[in-house]
């Protein structure tokens, strides 16, 4: 394969074309619009599987480089001396690029379907593609710049598509929400360029990775730690994260793609990418491991409390990437990121699920107005019993690989307090994830809508491809302990990282060990689920029983821990009253006050000097006459002239 | 050569000419204002064409001898061609989608309006700047006095800018006395010192301050932005706006460095009040216009934070931020113009739900404002990471943090901009106009294609 | 006795101050330009006389440039007074006050 682009050498066409298709789709849907009917569907989703089969492609260029290049890549261009552009492939960017357009052909296919007869159908898939390329911007880019930039651009793509029917007011207001949000991530991050640009004078990853080892501790810690305020605020962390639930106003494909799979993982993978930085300093890591692991806690308690079904795949999901973020925060990067791959098949697979469940319900999106529905849509139980077992972490399920190996991570590297969180995490997943699987599909249907129209083989077909990673992808790669695929797929990327510190100590319990707890806590919190909502006495007055839980829904869940609330009242209202008292106030009183006191004196002035002007011409020549006379005497005096 | 000197006249005669085009009745005014808008934007776009012609030219002919020699000399420096290009493309699109009463009059002013800064920023000569610096002032005074919402604003933005236009006289004639020539910018020669440099100083920079406007000396400019008619808004706060920001690239910063680098302290404290007060300001605004004026605030108060940081890779980001700042807010007003005129209002709390009827009205103002918040990828960001970059390496932190708070702020003063206009349900007694016309388009499309080709690939500003 | 340059300057003193009391104390407009007319020839007297004392044509000229500009003087003072003339044909230079503060 040749392995340069116009004469350039070490570049790499295939990763440019790869990565501008999706643009290409973005630009086309966007200027043609509605001229193009059901076209725009077809393109998009095209040139998003085209690019995920280039990006099959370079799966050997990726891999089999050069030692000492980390992949393939290709120069772009440059603003300065140390401002250089270019893309990179790329293990890690490399398994990133396959879930954005793989998953990302599936949902974007799907939507066409899902969009069916919307009235900015186009206007949607320009967005999609548009999101498509940003996020490969984010994962491709060889520079802190160049991923900034990818940054920004998948916070917009969010923005449009949550906001997507812009009419509803909640879905506007949760738009602003999120992209406000997310540029504080931005902030941190452009704070995190300051640092390295100044003492690195380059933006390229591998030249502060190679002076890492030099730098000073505080100045590591706080590139580190800046750097990880974007992670918090795109990967929707304790305490950003509010934005995430907000944002399932969105249609439910935006909510698979960007709010699940991929884009809120781009926070694990900013720190697997920079896991040289946090190899070098262990405050940051247990920062981000610690904000992991409450996030993870936190998503799921909140995620027992809510009845809308997005609203609970987007705890879950918030959970998940708590999990993720703090696997790669103790430094089981490979765990962190098989949870990723593992976790983007089977919470799209959900999301999907769900959308097939909201579509046919037309728009109902409360699970207390469904139930029974596993006899209405068998198609859509089954894909979602999979999946629910997938994230619980059943044995043989691929989440039970990956969920196992973040959390006997937490032991391997030496935290016993995340083990001890993550362990009960699970169970309380266990717990909500069959509480909805329960509400949703068993008993007797509560809603009022007859007629359950079916959705199409667009809709069916994406959704049962994704049930067979989900199921089976773990077993396959994830299997095998230190020598499954999976590791020896990375061991170029962070063996050498790993395996110092891995040199700390060997955890006292074995995975065997851990895998067992985990397993025990997971299947109590589906008995408790099973005793709650599916046992024959919880099915029999299931309308009551579900309006009593309701009303005694302690404030302090159904206020999300007041998270919002005190954003609201400590940020967002001083900025607001600050704001209105200066331009109220401050500027018409206090600065034009204090030049309208300088015009009062001219005035006052003017006035005083104004009373000499009689308009008399009389007077004016008696003063002249004085006046002469004065000048005269003095002069004659003064000069001596009549001495 | 002789086609700088033209460039300067040809705007100044045509407009001049314009009255002579009669409009007597309203057929014949109307006429008029056609055939003026049709000439007013091929005369902007011939001195475009005619600055790219004469990228490097100079031009002279001597003016006094004594007390100090002077002449009128123009040429171009590298900042002043770009912002002077940029100049003449917000001019023809501004002239393009001229739509008030009396056009005739109103394109004659805007191509003053472009002579008179043409003459400012291609001067290579301080007496000569300051010369332009009053001129400039007076089409703007004629617009609000003419076309603005209240003469009060006029006699304000007069007022105001005139003093400015004084402290710069004294100061210049000051300098030439001292200096012995004022014929000085954009050429290397000695820094002044002496006791009466400081008041030089002074004077030079309270005269900057109050054009760019910094905190608190911008009272004037919210009056002056919501009343001008749009086109000459676009037109001011892109261009206008940036001749004391100009002034302090070219005119201080060479001149007097020691000064700045002695009150770059106080500076850079105003230019952060100014920073903060301004997005605060704009996030509670009802009146559109209104939010981006005092978002302009808070934009150029980053422009002065890099000038007194005096960092070479400051001093390249706050040409970038000049230019692209100069090209969204003309993309932003240009934009709300056309809003106001189909709505009839511009009060935020009255617009809603135009996105679905206007599609491509949504698609400009979005593209404008996203520019403006900094967007990765617009010309925007570019300014704002390269400043703050030099302004942390030259080893100010809290200048920083102030501006990442700025930016966080201007996201969302910005978002709400755009989704009061243009999400949110359609607001059932809003006038039902016409999607942006192919005109309107051609005019706002360079400007937003500007922000983008700059945003992708800034190296040709950053390379000087 | 012999006519000394003495009694010049004491003559263009007494024409002068006449002319000064003249328009301090009259409000007849056409008086008040008579009075200044007066305070003209003392000092064109005053030019004569020292011209012949220094033997020097500059007092002459300047004599005739002081009957030329009171001359034109004369002419704009009639026309104010004939606009100022009103119905009552009758003129008060206090009444004409437009200029007061």
């Amino acid at each position: 394969m040749p392995h340069h682009l116009l004469g350039v050498p070490g570049s790499y066409p295939l990763v440019v074309a790869l990565w501008l298709l999706p643009l290409g789709g973005a630009i086309i849907c966007w200027a043609f619009g509605p001229r193009l009917r059901t076209l725009a569907g077809w393109l998009a989703s095209g040139l998003v599987g085209a690019s995920f089969v280039l990006a099959a492609l370079s799966w050997s260029a990726a891999t089999q480089t050069a030692a000492g290049a980390l992949g393939a890549s290709q120069a772009l261009g440059s603003w300065l001396p140390g401002f250089d552009f270019g893309l990179l492939l790329d293990p890690l960017s490399l398994i990133w690029t396959f879930i954005i357009t793989g998953v990302g052909f599936l949902i974007v296919f799907y939507s066409t379907g899902y969009m069916e007869g919307d009235r900015a159908y186009a206007r949607f898939f320009a967005y999609m593609s548009f999101f498509v390329f940003a996020m490969l911007t984010l994962v491709l880019s060889d520079n802190w710049v160049g991923l900034l930039v990818g940054w920004g651009l998948v916070g917009l793509a969010s923005y449009f598509l949550i906001g997507f029917w812009f009419e509803r007011p909640s879905a506007v207001a949760a738009a602003r929400k999120a992209f406000v949000i997310n540029v504080v991530g931005d902030a941190g991050m452009m704070f995190a360029i300051f640092l390295i640009v100044a003492n690195v004078h380059s933006i390229g990853f591998g030249d502060l990775f190679a002076s890492a080892g030099g730098l000073s501790s505080t100045l590591l810690f706080w590139i580190c730690a800046t750097l990880f305020i974007g992670a918090i605020a795109k990967s929707a962390q304790v305490p950003l994260h509010t934005w995430l639930p907000d944002a399932m106003e969105g249609p439910t494909p935006v909510s698979a793609l960007i709010h699940a799979a991929t884009m809120v993982t781009a926070g694990v993978y900013l720190v697997a990418r920079s896991a040289p930085l946090w190899d070098h300093n262990a405050e940051a890591r247990l920062l981000v491991g610690a904000v992991g692991g409450i996030t993870a806690l936190v998503g799921a308690i909140l995620g027992t409390a809510q009845w809308d079904i997005k609203r609970i795949l987007a705890y879950s999901t918030m959970s998940q990437i708590g999990y993720m973020i703090m696997a790669v925060g103790v430094g089981a990067y490979e765990g962190g990121i098989a949870l990723f791959f593992t976790h983007a098949f089977f919470k799209a697979q959900l999301f999907l699920g769900a959308g097939l469940v909201i579509h046919a319900l037309n728009n109902e999106q409360d699970v207390r107005r469904m139930g029974g529905l596993w006899k209405k849509m068998p198609f859509a139980f089954w894909v979602m019993l999979t999946a629910v077992l997938a994230i619980t972490g059943v044995p043989g399920f691929s989440g039970f690989f990956s969920k196992d190996e973040v959390i006997y991570g937490d032991l391997q590297f030496g935290h016993p307090v995340l083990f001890a969180i993550s362990a009960l995490t699970a169970g309380i997943t266990a717990y909500y994830m069959f509480r909805m699987l329960f509400i949703a599909f068993f008993g007797e249907y509560r809603g009022d809508v007859d007629h359950a129209h079916a959705p199409g083989w667009k809709m069916n077909v994406p959704v049962a491809v994704l049930v067979a990673p989900s199921v089976a992808i773990g077993a396959a790669l994830l299997s095998g302990g230190d020598n499954s695929p999976w590791t020896r797929f990375f061991a170029s990327q962070f063996g050498r990282e790993v395996a110092a510190i891995e040199s700390h100590r060997p955890p006292a319990i074995s995975e065997g060990f851990t895998s067992g707890i985990v397993f025990a806590l997971v299947l109590i919190g589906f008995a408790i689920a099973w005793w709650r909502y599916a046992s024959a006495g919880a099915q029999s007055k299931a309308v009551e029983r579900l309006e009593r839980e309701t009303r005694a829904m302690p404030q302090v869940l159904v206020h999300l821990f007041y998270v919002d609330d005190a954003i609201q009242l400590l940020v967002v209202r001083p900025a607001q009253r600050l704001g209105a008292f200066f331009g109220a106030l401050f500027d018409p009183h206090v600065i034009d006050g204090a030049v309208r006191d300088v015009a009062f004196w001219a005035r006052w002035l003017g006035a005083l000097v104004r009373s000499f002007q009689t308009g008399l011409l009389r007077a004016y020549a008696l003063i002249l006459v004085f006046g002469a006379t004065c000048f005269i005497v003095y002069y004659a005096f003064a000069a001596g002239a009549l001495r | 050569m002789a086609l700088l000197p033209i460039t300067i006249l040809l705007p100044l005669v045509v407009g001049a000419l314009l009255y002579a085009l009669p409009s007597f009745d309203s057929a014949q005014d109307k006429l008029a204002g056609r055939l003026s808008r049709a000439i007013g934007t091929l005369a902007a776009i011939a001195t475009f064409a005619m600055l790219v012609v004469e990228r490097d030219a100079q031009w002279s002919v001597r003016w006094l001898a004594r007390p100090f020699t002077a002449a009128f000399h123009f040429g171009t420096t590298p900042v002043a061609f770009w912002i002077a290009l940029m100049l003449a493309l917000c001019t023809a699109c501004a002239i393009a989608t001229t739509r008030v009463a009396r056009t005739r009059d109103f394109v004659a002013l805007l191509l003053m309006l472009e002579g008179t800064m043409l003459g400012l920023f291609l001067a290579r000569d301080l007496l000569v700047f300051a010369l332009f610096w009053d001129l400039m002032l007076l089409p703007v005074f004629f617009g609000l006095l003419n076309w603005g919402e209240h003469p009060t604003t006029a006699w304000r933005y007069f007022i105001y800018n005139f003093a400015g236009g004084l402290t710069l006289l004294l100061a210049t004639a000051a300098f030439g006395v001292i200096y012995g020539s004022t014929d000085v910018i954009g050429r290397a020669g000695t820094p002044l010192i002496g006791a009466w440099a400081p008041w030089i100083f002074a004077g030079f920079v309270f005269a900057f301050l109050v054009k760019t406007p910094v905190w608190p000396l911008h009272t004037w400019m919210p009056p002056t932005y919501s009343g001008l008619p749009p086109p000459m808004v676009a037109v001011v706060s892109a261009v206008q706006s940036k001749a004391g920001l100009y002034g302090l690239l070219a005119i201080v910063l060479p001149l007097l460095p020691h000064y700045l680098r002695q009150y770059a302290l106080p500076l850079m404290v105003l230019a952060a009040v100014s920073l903060i007060y301004g997005a605060l300001v704009a996030l509670v605004q009802n009146d559109a216009k209104r939010v981006v004026a005092y978002s302009s605030l808070s934009h150029l108060g980053l422009i002065v934070v890099a000038i007194a940081s005096m960092n070479p890779l400051a001093l390249k980001g706050a040409l970038v931020y000049i230019i692209a700042h100069g090209l969204f807010s003309a993309a932003l007003f240009m934009v709300l113009g056309f809003v106001e005129e189909r709505e009839e209002t511009r009060s935020l709390l009255r617009l809603g739900g135009l996105g679905w009827k206007n599609p491509r009205l949504a698609g400009a103002l979005c593209i404008a404002a996203l520019a403006a918040l900094g967007l990765p990828g617009l010309a925007g960001f570019v300014g704002e990471l390269v400043i703050l970059i030099g302004v942390y390496q030259a080893g100010y932190t809290w200048p920083v943090v102030v501006a990442l708070i700025a930016i966080i702020l201007a996201s969302a003063y910005l978002i709400r901009l755009y989704q009061d206009v243009m999400n949110g349900p359609e607001v059932e007694d809003l006038p039902v106009r016409a999607d942006l016309s192919w005109v309107e388009g051609l005019a706002v499309a360079p400007i937003l294609a500007a922000l983008v080709a700059l945003g992708v690939d800034p190296a040709p500003l950053l390379r000087l | 006795m012999a006519v000394s340059i003495d009694h010049y300057v004491g003559l263009a003193a007494v024409i002068f101050f006449i002319g000064v009391i003249g328009v301090i104390v009259r409000r007849n407009p056409l008086i008040m330009l008579m009075s200044i007319e007066l305070m003209f020839n003392a000092a064109n007297l005053l030019f004569i006389a020292f011209a012949r004392v220094w033997l020097h044509n500059a007092g002459h000229v300047f004599a005739f440039l002081v009957i030329t500009v009171a001359a034109a003087e004369a002419a704009i003072g009639l026309a104010i007074i004939v606009t100022t003339f009103g119905p009552e044909r009758y003129v008060d230079v206090d009444d004409v006050r437009a200029l007061h503060g």
